[in-house]
């Protein structure tokens, strides 16, 4: 190992580094195609360069160790990024684009990260939440919050559905079962009339389709302080809370039991059964958390749309959530959200140059797949000790200075 | 008719699997590149005005041929891009890796041939019925050229589609089972490492079976263009599944396994479209639930043994 960079970020380095970041998104977002491609391609070699030296890990240790200060801060930051981008509607739509494929692929992630189940129906799920919405508004002509609900039950039923063939299944199999799914969705949605057919479900603005809170708005041009902003701005702020929520429970069972479980069926399903772990039980759960994810992705993005169609939701979609969270890494909530956000902004500035978006996303998958399987930032050595609370993970490490020489419960 | 046309991409799978006990997603998306390389081929040809010039059935053994060194070509590409670099790593990797290079594939197609382009093939060809599923909302439903029995009837077409097929399926069986390249890809097949111990140059005969993977998939994207009359860039994608989905169904080492699944996946899908009351539309998702019951209940397909993993 080279020599690893040993440093801790003080409370107002941290500080310093979140606005840091937000300028950086901030710019790629809203500079045009090549400046934003440079400052992309220029963040991604210092990322990679810095976790050479292990530098990525120590941010992330002081960003733990600095818990409220970086909380704080970076909720500062989420709301001055949206509020920065003022009238930029395009700008904007970029951004909510990016926050609503961030929260399905960590959704996908559970299947794909955590417990090593390649599932290539993420876009059906994500369709699921959508025609919840779009069919809540348009036949049903209710408020869009009970489309999410819709959504969220159907994502949780077809995640059993999905999941028990799993239990049966592995590998090559489970990923024809999962493209399978992902066809016949669309098929199914392209036939039945009461969905839209190809068409889709259209025009849900004019119906209701826009999610409102507390009786504001939330895609709605606002003019603050003599400011007009984008109508796209306080969705961001609100997709950006939704994230964060989800981001937090996606850490939380991360370091849960289950997610501990779901890694352990990553490295070996048979020796998971053996040491008592209910197998089949955990990779339904991943099925159905992951899918609950992507519905809600689905539902925010469908508002944002106004539009559900078969199209959207289709194959080629769910491969691109795939490529993201492939890019970002495996199994590292924090790695997922940057790959996607690159991703996303990638194919959305390309979108002005021509029709490239899906030979780029698949050159970047071959490409990234042979260079740097992990992703940008991938996944953390787990600290095993952390499931079970501080105080055990004190003892283990006194017992293990206790045994000198020995290294403690890694299993790196 | 459809049987036939998934049989050769099972086929693919088969020989694929059978050697590297990979699965190579790609296989669509390389027999779409190869319909695609005979449309192209005979805008070529026929612009440089050898359309009239040579015999028909020369022409169109030349299209072919064409069409078999670019996909033989392709098989190659992706054997050292996306198979060769992960041989070492866990099953998941090869597969994503030759989807995503199926999709580059796609998408080049989608943007070489625009529809402009192929203006003139479109205009030559007599159009026939073309599929309404691959006509809306395609960026560039292609004419193929209706090579097989030009002006002919549609059994006609059909009866050739047939005999391709037979002809094709009995000199692989001789291929297979008769020369020393194809006993030792079977050989390849059944043990790798004791292949390699006995001499065999592993190495050359993957490549070998790439090669000939690729010339297969050739002739099942000329069969499939002929019989859709209308191609798209990413039918691939679609056909693809259902060939590696007629492979699973019959047994994923097995070559007959592959024609027992791929014929029986296309009779579902013409039954269901035949005796269903407005089943045509439904003939895709009836033939995906039955891949799906075959995957959980008989994962090891009609032929095939059951295998029980150890630690």
């Amino acid at each position: 190992m080279k020599d690893r960079w040993n440093f801790k970020l003080s409370a107002p380095a941290i500080v310093a580094c979140n606005i840091l970041i937000s300028v950086l998104a901030h710019l790629i977002i809203v500079m045009p195609f090549v400046p934003s491609m440079a400052i992309m391609v220029a963040a991604v070699v210092i990322i990679l360069i810095m976790d050479r030296y292990g530098a990525v890990n120590e941010i992330f240790d002081s960003y733990i160790a600095h818990k409220k200060v970086a909380v704080v801060s970076g909720a500062v930051c989420l709301v001055v990024i949206p509020i920065s981008l003022t009238s930029q509607n395009y700008a904007a739509q970029i951004a909510c684009t990016a926050v609503v494929y961030m929260i399905a692929c960590l959704g996908l992630n559970f299947q794909m990260g955590s417990t090593d189940m390649t599932n290539f129906a993420p876009a059906a799920f994500m369709g699921l939440g959508a025609y919840g919405v779009g069919v809540a508004v348009k036949h049903f002509h209710v408020s869009p919050w009970v489309g999410v609900l819709i959504g969220v039950a159907a994502a949780v039923a077809f995640g059993f559905v999905i999941g028990l063939p799993t239990l049966k299944t592995k590998g090559y199999y489970l990923s024809l079962v999962t493209m399978a799914i992902q066809l016949a969705f669309t098929q199914i949605i392209y036939i039945t009339p009461f969905l839209g057919g190809q068409g889709g479900l259209t025009d849900l603005a004019s119906s209701g389709g826009r999610f409102t809170l507390f009786g504001l708005s939330l895609y709605k041009r606002y003019t603050v302080a003599g400011i007009r902003f984008a109508p796209q701005i306080p969705y961001l702020i609100f997709c950006g809370v939704v994230l964060v929520l989800l981001t937090y429970v996606a850490m939380r069972v991360y370091f849960t039991k289950s997610g501990l479980s779901l890694n352990t069926i990553a490295q070996d399903e048979i020796a998971a059964n053996c040491m008592g772990i209910h197998v089949s039980k955990q990779k339904l759960f991943a099925f159905v958390i992951g899918g609950v994810f992507c519905s809600i992705a689905g539902s925010l993005y469908a508002g944002l749309d106004a539009y559900v169609g078969p199209d959207t939701y289709n194959f080629s979609k769910s491969l691109m959530l795939i490529c993201m969270v492939i890019l970002g890494g495996m199994d590292n909530s924090i790695g997922i959200i940057v790959g996607t956000f690159l991703l996303t902004v990638i194919s959305e500035k390309l979108r002005d140059v021509g029709d490239f978006q899906q030979l780029v996303y698949g050159a970047i998958l071959v490409i990234m797949l042979i260079v740097r399987p992990n992703g940008i930032i991938p996944k953390r050595v787990r600290n095993y000790c952390a499931v079970t609370g501080r105080t055990i993970q004190k003892n283990v490490l006194k017992a293990a200075k206790a045994k000198a020489g020995k290294p403690a419960g890694d299993k790196g | 008719m459809m049987g036939c046309t998934y049989t050769l991409v099972a086929i693919g799978y088969c020989l694929f699997f059978g050697v590297l006990d990979v699965v190579v997603f790609c296989c669509g998306d390389i027999a779409m590149f190869g319909a695609f390389g005979i449309v192209g081929a005979y805008t070529v040809l026929y612009s440089a005005g050898l359309f009239g010039a040579l015999p028909l059935p020369l022409f169109v053994l030349l299209l072919l041929l064409i069409a078999a060194i670019l996909c033989a070509a392709l098989g190659l590409v992706s054997y050292y891009v996306s198979i060769k670099p992960f041989e070492r790593s866990s099953t998941l990797m090869p597969l994503l890796s030759t989807i995503a290079l199926g999709t580059v594939i796609k998408e080049a197609l989608g943007l070489v041939f625009q529809p402009a382009i192929n203006g003139m093939a479109a205009a030559v060809t007599n159009p026939a019925v073309p599929d309404p599923k691959t006509v809306v909302g395609g960026r560039n439903p292609q004419a193929m050229p209706s090579l097989i029995a030009a002006g002919g009837s549609m059994v006609q077409r059909n009866i050739t589609i047939i005999l391709i097929m037979v002809v094709i399926l009995a000199v692989l069986f001789l291929f297979l089972n008769k020369t020393k390249m194809g006993l030792s890809m079977q050989a390849i097949s059944q043990n790798k490492e004791l292949a390699f111990m006995t001499g065999m140059d592993v190495k050359k005969i993957i490549v070998i079976t790439f090669v000939i993977g690729g010339l297969l998939l050739s002739v099942g994207g000329f069969v499939l263009g002929s019989y859709q009359t209308i191609i798209r860039f990413d039918g691939g994608t679609l056909y693809g599944t259902k060939g590696f989905s007629a492979a699973v169904v019959g047994g994923l080492k097995s070559t007959w396994g592959a024609v027992i699944g791929g014929m029986l996946l296309g009779f579902v899908e013409v039954f269901a479209a035949g005796l269903i009351p407005g089943g045509t539309q439904w003939q895709n998702i009836i033939a995906f639930v039955v891949i799906i019951i075959f995957i959980v209940f008989k994962p090891e397909g009609i032929i095939g043994e059951k295998t029980i993993e150890k630690v």
